[in-house]
């Protein structure tokens, strides 16, 4: 029989932790949140705040990029996204400014500058008779430079498809309008949240957890879910949802699974755990934590990490929930007024908000999970991320 | 082919067949230069009628097909006669094509897992296609539904490659193009379907039924169709419409029954002697239900099908050329013949007190019925048909219709061992019942589920909610809910109730005409 313990590949330390969050903030960024006081003498347009001031960024249908103060929890603008409404995926460049967003039924990229609406950058994947999509997999590197998309071609002949190798596509930034990839390397299928790491990989959320160099697309094993290598009588494998990237506030990739530890014989539920686990990668340290404790009790689609203390863990769908990942204990559970599918929360931990399957953004104190702050929005978020974005 | 053709439609048809797809079709398919697959994908393929049309409708509204509406019908005639699905190959999964609310299926694993997580598992056993072309629609799939290996049920595994090289492959072994009931089908003497028939069935809102119909051939397998009968209340059933007969067999009517258009799908026997299949109104499939037919002397149905020791009742046989004296079996008396004529006895039936209980065979004349008439002591299990539905809200100025759902109670008397709930209950049949709703768990309860998601009616029609958020709900939740159906029958001193479980959810915005 193998090992079935529950296992913490590794665990974040808290002097880690403080690295990692200076490391997403920057140099001269507050740790205190908005950073109001951090006005910069380079003001920007449209009174929007550099010095690492905070904007949640989400996708609304018919097909608008929105971006919120979240000092004031005001819209500040609306961005008109060309072509029909993909899965509303946002990627944001290290600097904040530039918000890449899936378009045209998660076939196209366009960047947007977020103080001024501004189309930077472009990219239609699909070409010729080769349809292909992005399941929300986006990522810029961590100095900005380059846009990493999983591709999933299909090859349309006049009367059959062929399906192709998923590949990594690596775009340049710079290269502005109708970017093409600079670079693919053949990948896993079934990838959907991927990441990059200051080390220059690229984390692949799939089946198992992969990493893979863009440089030279060589591809090493993070963790094995899937695969891996616990005893079948004693585990199920794990099944994760993997919808919408998140982390970003913490500078981390998590990605919570489903999964089930037989007590008893293999199938006897009476005598099983259901069980939330998640692996947690820190992208500046590459440390890997993974751990099975949360009682599936609850169901969400993503947790959000409290920045204050990493054990702490949010998730949201019809309830707004708290848990401690270490102990597996429920810290405190919320109502919502309807599902909201997404869930982030801001640098400082001083606010989170619930978005998606609808038109609202529901704002609430992390420490009692009580509303402080409701948005309207234009449109349905449906299955839109809700992402930070620290203006340098 | 043409051997087929000739049969039913003409070899006109045939020409024209093939003449439209070599029109129509050839912009995007190729002729491969096989004799026995001439056209790629196309002649790779057997299906039903539907299937057919599903496959046509989608080249027209995704891959830019022009074709008139009546080469359309030809092509899926053409195709459905050519390449169609033998009758054996369609009985046990005809449900699906006859809109029967509420089944419940059981495939094998490899079938469940990959493909009926989606669809029906009729779906793909109504198919036929080279293992190459089974392979060619697991990549459809990656290019049509690109999501569909991220689902809960295949993201958990390597779900395009296990539909490609393990289910594809068994695919084209038990769902193959070249079987041998297709051989046969085609070798076999195909009858035409004209003639005076009599009809029994059961229609939701009305209740038991039969009918003469006249079937008359037009040409082309097309025919014109009356109807004329009565329902067991007494009102008059007269109809009229067409019906068109695919591979030979397989009949599709529409017939205007009372005022109200209903659609039949109906198999006609490989002797072309019986008609089996689901009657239902065109603007509402959930109401219906199985009908019968049959062309030569015999029992269609006997109504009601029990009779209680000691009891006298009236019962009616129904069927066709009903000559000669009625016999209900052992312990069971005809006291008098109240109305008989062809299609129809109507008895005074009396079991005796010491009638032992059991299942007696009806005999008319010469003729004896499939259904048996039972003889009971007392009624001691009702079970509600389905025992499991599924209704959804609709309506409330949204563009979908409410889809309701609706139910019959099957009594049961306990059989030798005076146990209820045992092998060797003796089934009566169906019915009357009263009927109620009540929350089918504490969630219910607690959400007053009760109180939004629907009513239902003195026939045992459950009619849901209308769509939509509803702001007194909790969540602003549509009037969705968790019910249990329950139905209660009076039958001499014994009262016995039997529950359903119902589940009220939202609509189905995709419906396919094979779901």
């Amino acid at each position: 029989m193998k090992k079935i313990t529950d296992i913490t590949l590794s665990k974040l330390t808290h002097s880690i932790r403080t690295l990692a969050l200076g490391g997403l903030l920057g140099a001269g960024a507050l740790l205190s949140g908005c950073a109001v006081t951090q006005q910069s003498a380079d003001a920007l347009p449209n009174g929007m705040k550099a010095g690492g001031h905070e904007y949640l960024l989400t996708v609304t249908r018919p097909n608008q990029l929105h971006v919120i103060d979240t000092e004031t929890d005001q819209l500040l603008r609306s961005c008109d996204v060309p072509g029909t409404f993909g899965n509303g995926g946002i990627a944001i460049s290290p600097d904040g400014r530039t918000a890449y967003v899936l378009s045209n039924k998660w076939e196209d990229i366009y960047g947007f500058d977020i103080t001024n609406c501004e189309i930077t950058f472009s990219a239609k994947q699909s070409s010729g008779n080769v349809q292909i999509k992005s399941f929300i997999s986006m990522a810029v590197s961590a100095d900005g430079k380059e846009l990493y998309t999983v591709q999933n071609p299909v090859r349309k002949h006049s009367d059959r498809f062929e399906t192709m190798e998923p590949r990594l596509a690596v775009f340049n930034t710079a290269d502005g309008m109708n970017a093409q990839p600079v670079r693919t390397f053949p990948v896993d299928r079934r990838i959907t949240k991927i990441a990059a790491m200051h080390n220059g990989e690229v984390v692949l959320g799939g089946g198992d957890l992969k990493a893979i160099n863009p440089k030279n697309g060589e591809t090493r094993l993070i963790t094995a879910l899937q695969n891996w290598d616990r005893a079948p009588d004693k585990w199920v494998p794990p099944d994760a949802f993997a919808m919408h990237t998140m982390g970003e506030h913490v500078g981390e990739f998590i990605m919570p699974y489903f999964t089930i530890r037989w007590n008893g014989e293999p199938g006897d539920e009476s005598k099983a755990d259901f069980l939330w686990g998640h692996v947690r990668i820190d992208l500046k340290t590459a440390e890997v934590e993974m751990i099975e404790k949360v009682p599936f009790e609850f169901i969400v689609f993503n947790w959000v990490t409290d920045p204050n203390d990493k054990d702490v863990v949010y998730g949201s769908f019809n309830q707004l929930s708290k848990h401690n990942v270490k102990t597996g204990e429920t810290l405190g559970v919320h109502g919502l007024d309807h599902t909201y599918y997404n869930i982030n929360m801001t640098t400082d931990g001083n606010k989170l908000y619930v978005g998606g399957a609808g038109n609202t953004i529901s704002v609430h104190n992390p420490a009692t999970l009580e509303r402080t702050g409701y948005l309207r929005m234009s449109g349905d978020m449906s299955t839109s991320d809700l992402r930070l974005a620290v203006l340098k | 082919m043409f051997a087929l053709a000739s049969v039913g439609a003409s070899s006109a048809l045939a020409a024209d067949g093939e003449s439209i797809i070599r029109d129509r079709c050839l912009g995007c398919h190729v002729e491969t230069g096989e004799s026995a697959t001439p056209f790629s994908r196309i002649s790779e393929q057997r299906k039903t009628p539907e299937g057919w049309l599903m496959a046509i409708s989608r080249m027209q509204q995704q891959r830019g097909l022009v074709i008139t509406p009546e080469e359309k019908r030809t092509l899926v005639k053409y195709l459905a006669d050519t390449q169609g699905l033998a009758p054996a190959e369609t009985r046990e999964l005809r449900y699906v094509l006859e809109k029967q609310p509420n089944v419940t299926e059981s495939f094998e694993p490899w079938l469940q897992d990959t493909c009926v997580r989606c669809h029906s598992g009729a779906r793909i056993g109504l198919q036929r296609r080279t293992e190459e072309d089974w392979k060619w629609l697991v990549h459809f799939h990656m290019g049509q539904q690109p999501t569909a290996e991220l689902h809960a049920g295949a993201r958990d595994r390597a779900w395009f490659d296990i539909a490609l090289n393990q289910v594809a492959p068994k695919l084209g072994q038990v769902y193959g193009l070249n079987t041998q009931e297709w051989s046969d089908w085609q070798a076999a003497d195909k009858q035409s379907l004209s003639g005076r028939w009599v009809m029994s069935g059961y229609l939701p809102e009305k209740g038991q039924f039969d009918a003469t119909v006249h079937i008359s051939e037009l040409g082309n397998d097309k025919y014109s169709v009356t109807m004329d009968g009565q329902y067991a209340d007494g009102t008059p059933l007269t109809g009229k419409g067409s019906g068109i007969v695919y591979t030979s067999y397989d009949w599709r009517g529409a017939v205007t029954i009372n005022g109200v258009k209903m659609r039949q799908v109906l198999a006609a026997s490989e002797d072309g002697q019986s008609l089996n299949g689901r009657m239902f109104k065109r603007d509402d499939d959930v109401l219906g239900g199985q009908v019968t037919a049959i062309k030569g002397a015999g029992i269609t149905a006997v109504s009601p099908s029990y009779i209680r020791q000691g009891e006298r009742k009236l019962l009616t046989i129904s069927g066709n050329k009903l000559n000669g004296s009625v016999h209900l079996g052992a312990g069971v008396k005809v006291v008098s013949v109240v109305s008989r004529d062809d299609n129809r006895v109507v008895v005074v039936a009396e079991a005796s007190q010491r009638a032992e209980s059991g299942h007696r065979e009806v005999r008319v004349g010469k003729l004896s019925s499939e259904m048996p008439l039972a003889v009971y002591d007392q009624l001691a299990r009702v079970d509600i048909t389905p025992s499991d539905s599924i209704a959804r809200v609709g309506g409330g100025g949204g563009a979908l219709a409410k889809q309701k759902s609706w139910y019959r109670a099957v009594g049961y008397a306990a059989g030798a061992d005076g146990k209820p709930g045992t092998e060797d209950d003796i089934r009566l049949g169906y019915m009357p019942a009263s009927w109620s709703l009540k929350p089918f768990d504490e969630i219910a309860e607690h959400d007053g589920d009760i109180k939004y998601a629907g009513t239902i009616d003195d026939r045992g029609i459950f009619t849901p909610g209308d769509a939509g958020p509803n702001p007194e709900r909790k969540m602003s939740t549509n009037n969705v809910g968790n019910l249990t159906v329950t139905g209660t029958v009076h039958d001499g001193n014994q009262v016995v109730s039997g529950d359903s479980h119902l589940l009220v959810t939202v609509q189905k915005f995709v419906r396919a005409l094979i779901d």
